[in-house]
C-alpha cells in the first residue's frame, strides 16, 4: 500500500518538474523598449521646447507596457496552462516594482525632489528586478546585467540642476543594461531550449 | 514490545487521482482543467468529481475565468491542503521505514 503511493507522489513531482517550461521570454523587452523609448523621447522634448506637456509623455510607458505585459502572460498561459511557484515569484516581484516606482514618484512628487532623485530610483528599482529575476531563474546575463545596471543606477545623482534632462538619458541607457539586452539574451536562450527540445524529440 | 503507533492516514488523499492532483499543484503556483487532465491521464467527468472532493475539504480553490465554453477552471492547492499533503506523505514514510523493518525482525526471530 504504502509503497505504490509513495511512488505516486514521486513520479507526479518528477512528471510536473520534467513539463516545466521556460516562459515569459518577452517581458522584460515588453517593457525595455517602450520605457527606453519614452525616456529618450521626452529628453528629446525637454532639450527641444521644455515645455509642461513634456511631462505627460511619461503616461505612455504603463499605457504600451501593461497591455503589453497582459498580451504575453495570456499568450504564455495558453500554451503551458499552468503557472509555476518561481513565476509567480518573478510576477508578484515585478508587480510591486511597478508598485513602487508610482509610489516613490508621487512621494518625491509631493515632497519636490522628483527631478533630483527619481530617475536613480527607477533605475535602481529596474536593475534589483533584474537581478533578483536571474536569480531566481539561475540565468547568469540577468545577474550580471543587473549588477552592472545597479551600479550605474547612481550616475543620475550627479545630474543636477540645469543639467537634469540628461538623468533620462542616462536613466534610458540603464533600462537597456537592466531590461533590453537581459531580455534579447534570455529571449535567444528560451529559443535555443525549445529547438534543442524539438531536435531530441 | 515495540511502541510503534500506525500514523492517521488521510482518507480524501488516500485515492490515486486525488492524489496525484494534489501531488501537482503542490509544486505549481495553478494549473488549468486540462493541465491536470493530461497531467493525471484521466477523464474530465472522473477529474471534475475529485477536484469537488478536494474542494469540500479545504485542499483546493477553483476559479473560473471567462464564461460560456470557452471557460476555464484554475485550480490551486491551499494552505490546508499544502500541509494535508506534507502529514500524509509523512505518515506513509514513517510506516514505510518504521514498521516494515520492525515487521522484517519479528520474522527474523520467528
Amino acid at each position: 500500500m504504502t509503497a505504490s503511493e509513495l511512488d505516486i507522489i514521486t513520479r507526479m513531482r518528477g512528471e510536473v518538474m520534467s513539463r516545466k517550461e521556460l516562459t515569459g521570454e518577452n517581458l522584460f523587452l515588453a517593457w525595455g523598449y517602450p520605457t527606453s523609448i519614452i525616456l529618450l523621447l521626452e529628453f528629446a522634448a525637454l532639450m527641444l521646447w521644455n515645455e509642461d506637456w513634456c511631462d505627460w509623455l511619461w503616461a505612455g510607458i504603463p499605457l504600451i507596457g501593461v497591455p503589453l505585459m497582459i498580451y504575453f502572460l495570456n499568450e504564455d498561459y495558453e500554451r503551458t496552462r499552468c503557472r509555476t511557484l518561481e513565476q509567480n515569484a518573478i510576477l508578484v516581484m515585478w508587480v510591486f516594482i511597478g508598485f513602487a516606482s508610482c509610489v516613490g514618484g508621487a512621494a518625491m512628487g509631493f515632497a519636490g525632489v522628483f527631478r533630483q532623485a527619481f530617475f536613480a530610483y527607477l533605475g535602481l528599482l529596474c536593475s534589483l528586478g533584474c537581478f533578483m529575476t536571474g536569480i531566481i531563474l539561475h540565468f547568469r546575463p540577468k545577474i550580471i546585467c543587473g549588477i552592472i545596471a545597479s551600479l550605474s543606477s547612481a550616475i543620475p545623482l550627479f545630474f543636477q540642476g540645469e543639467q537634469w534632462p540628461w538623468q533620462l538619458l542616462i536613466t534610458s541607457l540603464i533600462v537597456v543594461v537592466a531590461l533590453i539586452i537581459p531580455g534579447h539574451f534570455f529571449r535567444h536562450y528560451v529559443k535555443n531550449y525549445y529547438k534543442e527540445m524539438n531536435a531530441y524529440e | 514490545m515495540s511502541n510503534f503507533k500506525f500514523p492517521v492516514i488521510n482518507s480524501v488523499l488516500h485515492n490515486e487521482l486525488r492524489l496525484k492532483i494534489m501531488v501537482a499543484l503542490d509544486s505549481l503556483e495553478s494549473a488549468n482543467f486540462m493541465y491536470l487532465c493530461e497531467i493525471t491521464d484521466s477523464t474530465r467527468g472522473n477529474l471534475s468529481v475529485q477536484i469537488t472532493t478536494l474542494k469540500d475539504a479545504g485542499y483546493l480553490e477553483v476559479s473560473r475565468s471567462g464564461s460560456g465554453p470557452s471557460a476555464r477552471s484554475v485550480c490551486c492547492i491551499t494552505y490546508k491542503g499544502h500541509e494535508a499533503l506534507r502529514a500524509y506523505e509523512e505518515g506513509l514514510r514513517r510506516l514505510f521505514s518504521e514498521r516494515v523493518p520492525d515487521m522484517e525482525n519479528k520474522q527474523k526471530i520467528g
